[in-house]
């Protein structure tokens, strides 16, 4: 497979699953602020501050302003992570990488883009029925995702694609769980509410899972074992970090290279810090420390990725 | 009136041949297909054209419009009614593209080998040595099979009289195949019915013969050679058509920046290394293959990648240099290069064609300017070309300076009456004129045709313009039994 095709795949897969993410995020967020009242309006800053490149000067005028931030998220280009700007950017993957995607996938991402850049599309953000317009948006990755699992063939394109999804998606429970932790400085033994939690596990579709498997009243403890080691949570950083080693094998044994070498014994190190972790382990080094370093950790493994298979310019 | 409210006043009286009706009859070949268009309602063809737009959208065979700063998607128009060609017909334009595309390999083995056709004075040599596409870098490069044109577009018109004409030779990178096959699967979709009840010839197989061909390019003796098509990359207007064809033959789709030269082999930059590259169909003018051998600023290109291919190590389809066959200059000379290298008469005629370097024939075409087109003859796409019966005074002397200025870049022919086919537009059926381009593919084992082509249509009324950048749409073109 071209280096170039390969890197297209990787990252036309990031920015679908980031797409998606951000419409979970966002979901969540639109449906908890039709809970609040006016006495206290909900504040969008932390989603603007984590989640899109606006400026603090942007992030001020927008922090209490609904439609704006809804604009701001799905369609205005000049947010780097608009779901416009994103969905563009998955296409223009897609379109460089066109004869190593099915039509069925082409068609899927195609149809998707049109969505968003269709006249009068914004309207539907206009009313308080943006929630239709977001889960309509839902199904269409959702329908991506079920097209290229049935379509796609699985060979190295494939793997290429799912470690960029999993990459994406195992970067966005860190920096989901970075901005709750943040809230309660990092403490694992301040026992929060569950309604706190419960937006962060509905953010990341957990929250059927955790009402299912833990039972205790150490919510925060709970829910950081569930996002950072449960196996069988498929947002979770040991679930997703499977998967990419699943997939990483699948690339570095085709063909080995010293530089394959690095990035499998680079991935192992990685991986093995929540195979082999625990919640105690983690609360000895301290929350922000452990997902400050599993970011970096993940940040260098891309480079390696990059430098290993897509260095072709 | 000849039969439906649709088609009540079709065709209007004119000398001019329509593709449906002769006289007050509908010809043979399109009665089915007239027969169903008259029982549509108005609601049922607006519908077809609806889904045929949104077939062609969700596809993304789309080009990008911009206005204010924004990409605006639009799609090539499709008109749904066919174009129909009888297969007796059709085997005559077979063996005349044959014939056509025959004598050009062999004009082009000879021009950039011992150039017999210079010394017996059959074309003057001030006309080719002042060709700007005549390529010195590649004279005495003899490719493999001998085979300089492997994939052709003959553009074809139909006249008054109903003999078809060659209007241009598109020896380079022709392209609208992909147009050709999609038009039919639309088709398909949106009258089922009438194509297994006219037994259209089939034109799907065109990839496949297309990589059968390449694949037997290769000069490696080895059992899967690689095969790559290049493109310019996204930004191309055609790279709809690239990765069209790339998926339809399985092979990839590469830009200049995945190939590299090393020791004069062409490889590409896989995720296991580098792969040694036998064939490239490439997509990319001559100019901008390779910054060492042409244009020194070209980033679409590959450094290095003329010297692999005068090594024999690569083989490019279509060969490099074939600009000379088809400027429009050289054109004029077609008819004799068949009788020159075939010693026989040409099969499909040429439009008469004037060069206006000879001071009688632009003295003629300039005395008869009111019944003339002019073109310039590095230009294509219905650019830089006055319509004599259409251009206001001002516009004729203007252009007449600039003929003056350099005759050579000028070849004038007698404006011809495209035939008309019946296009739907605003809600009833109008004539629109038409021309044809059929795909030829050359390989070792001869030249096959394609039952059918591109035809391009002028969308705007009287307009003979039919290129997609002028307003231009198409239509599916079918071959049928007599």
């Amino acid at each position: 497979m071209l280096s170039r095709i390969a890197d297209a795949l990787y990252w036309l897969d990031r920015y679908m699953e980031r797409t998606d993410n951000i419409l979970l995020i966002l979901r969540t967020e639109y449906v908890l602020s039709l809970d609040e009242g006016l006495d206290r309006p909900h504040s969008w800053r932390p989603l603007l501050e984590h989640f899109t490149s606006a400026s603090p000067f942007q992030v001020q005028e927008r922090a209490y302003d609904t439609g704006r931030t809804l604009s701001f998220i799905v369609s205005d280009v000049s947010n780097q992570n608009s779901l416009r700007a994103l969905l563009t950017r998955a296409r223009e993957n897609a379109r460089g990488a066109q004869d190593q995607i099915t039509k069925e996938v082409w068609e899927q991402v195609n149809q998707i883009y049109h969505t968003v850049h269709a006249e009068g599309f914004e309207e539907g953000l206009k009313d308080r029925d943006a929630i239709r317009l977001l889960d309509g948006m839902t199904e269409m990755t959702t329908l991506y995702r079920g097209v290229a699992s049935n379509t796609m063939p699985r060979s190295l394109g494939w793997s290429f694609m799912n470690i960029g999804k999993h990459t994406e998606r195992c970067m966005t429970t860190l920096d989901l769980t970075d901005r709750y932790l943040g809230e309660i400085e990092f403490d694992l033994s301040d026992s929060k509410d569950i309604l706190y939690w419960r937006q962060l596990l509905l953010s990341l579709s957990g929250y059927e899972l955790h009402l299912k498997t833990y039972r205790s009243a150490q919510h925060t403890r709970n829910v950081m074992d569930q996002v950072f080691f449960n196996k069988h949570f498929t947002r979770s950083l040991r679930y997703t970090l499977e998967k990419s080693g699943h997939y990483l094998r699948d690339i570095t044994d085709a063909k080995p290279t010293p530089e394959s070498e690095v990035l499998n014994r680079f991935f192992g190190r990685m991986h093995s810090r929540v195979r082999y972790g625990d919640i105690e382990l983690t609360e000895q080094l301290s929350p922000d420390v452990f997902i400050r370093q599993m970011r970096e950790d993940l940040i260098r493994f891309t480079n390696l990725l990059a430098q290993a298979f897509f260095s072709y310019a | 009136m000849i039969g439906g409210t649709l088609f009540q006043h079709y065709p209007p009286a004119s000398a001019l041949w329509d593709e449906m009706i002769s006289g007050d009859d509908v010809r043979p070949e399109y009665l089915q297909t007239f027969d169903a268009m008259r029982q549509l309602l108005p609601e049922d063809l607006y519908q077809k054209d609806r889904r045929a737009a949104e077939l062609f959208m969700s596809q993304g065979i789309t080009f990008t419009v911009y206005s204010e700063d924004k990409g605006i998607e639009r799609i090539f128009p499709f008109d749904m009614l066919p174009r129909i060609i009888r297969g007796s017909e059709w085997e005559v334009i077979e063996r005349g593209i044959r014939q056509r595309l025959q004598a050009l390999n062999m004009f082009l083995s000879d021009i950039y080998g011992e150039q017999l056709i210079l010394k017996d004075s059959i074309i003057p040599a001030a006309l080719i040595s002042s060709c700007p596409q005549f390529t010195r870098q590649v004279h005495g490069i003899r490719p493999a099979h001998d085979i300089h044109v492997h994939i052709a577009g003959i553009d074809l018109i139909r006249d008054a009289d109903g003999k078809f004409y060659v209007l241009e030779d598109n020896l380079r990178t022709p392209s609208g195949v992909s147009y050709m096959l999609e038009n039919r699967e639309v088709t398909k979709r949106l009258f089922p019915d009438l194509l297994s009840s006219n037994r259209v010839r089939m034109v799907g197989n065109y990839p496949l013969l297309l990589h059968q061909n390449l694949v037997s390019l290769a000069t490696r003796q080895i059992a899967n050679p690689v095969v790559v098509l290049m493109t310019p990359g996204v930004f191309n207007s055609a790279y709809y058509e690239h990765t069209f064809l790339a998926r339809s033959m399985g092979i990839p789709l590469v830009e200049g920046r995945d190939l590299v030269v090393d020791n004069h082999k062409v490889y590409m930059k896989t995720t296991q290394g580098l792969r040694q590259v036998d064939v490239i169909y490439r997509r990319i003018d001559d100019e901008f293959l390779d910054p060492l051998g042409f244009r020194a600023d070209s980033i679409l290109g590959v450094p290095g990648l003329i010297s692999a291919y005068r090594k024999g190590n690569v083989v490019l389809a279509n060969a490099v240099g074939n600009g000379v066959a088809d400027d429009k200059a050289v054109y004029a000379y077609v008819p004799d290069i068949i009788r020159y290298y075939l010693n026989q008469e040409p099969i499909i005629p040429n439009v008469p064609t004037f060069q206006l370097s000879d001071p009688d024939a632009l003295k003629h075409v300039f005395d008869n300017i009111g019944s003339m087109v002019i073109k310039k003859t590095d230009q294509s796409g219905g650019y830089g070309m006055l319509m004599g019966n259409r251009a206001t005074a001002e516009e004729v002397e203007a252009y007449q300076r600039e003929v003056l200025a350099d005759p050579r870049n000028f070849i004038a022919q007698p404006i011809i009456k495209l035939s008309t086919v019946p296009c739907f537009l605003d809600g009833r059926w109008q004539p629109r004129h038409v021309d044809l381009r059929p795909f030829a593919l050359c390989g070792p084992d001869g030249i096959n045709i394609v039952p059918g082509g591109l035809t391009r249509v002028a969308l705007r009324e009287g307009s003979l313009v039919v290129n997609s950048s002028q307003g231009g749409g198409s239509k599916d073109t079918w071959i049928i039994e007599d």
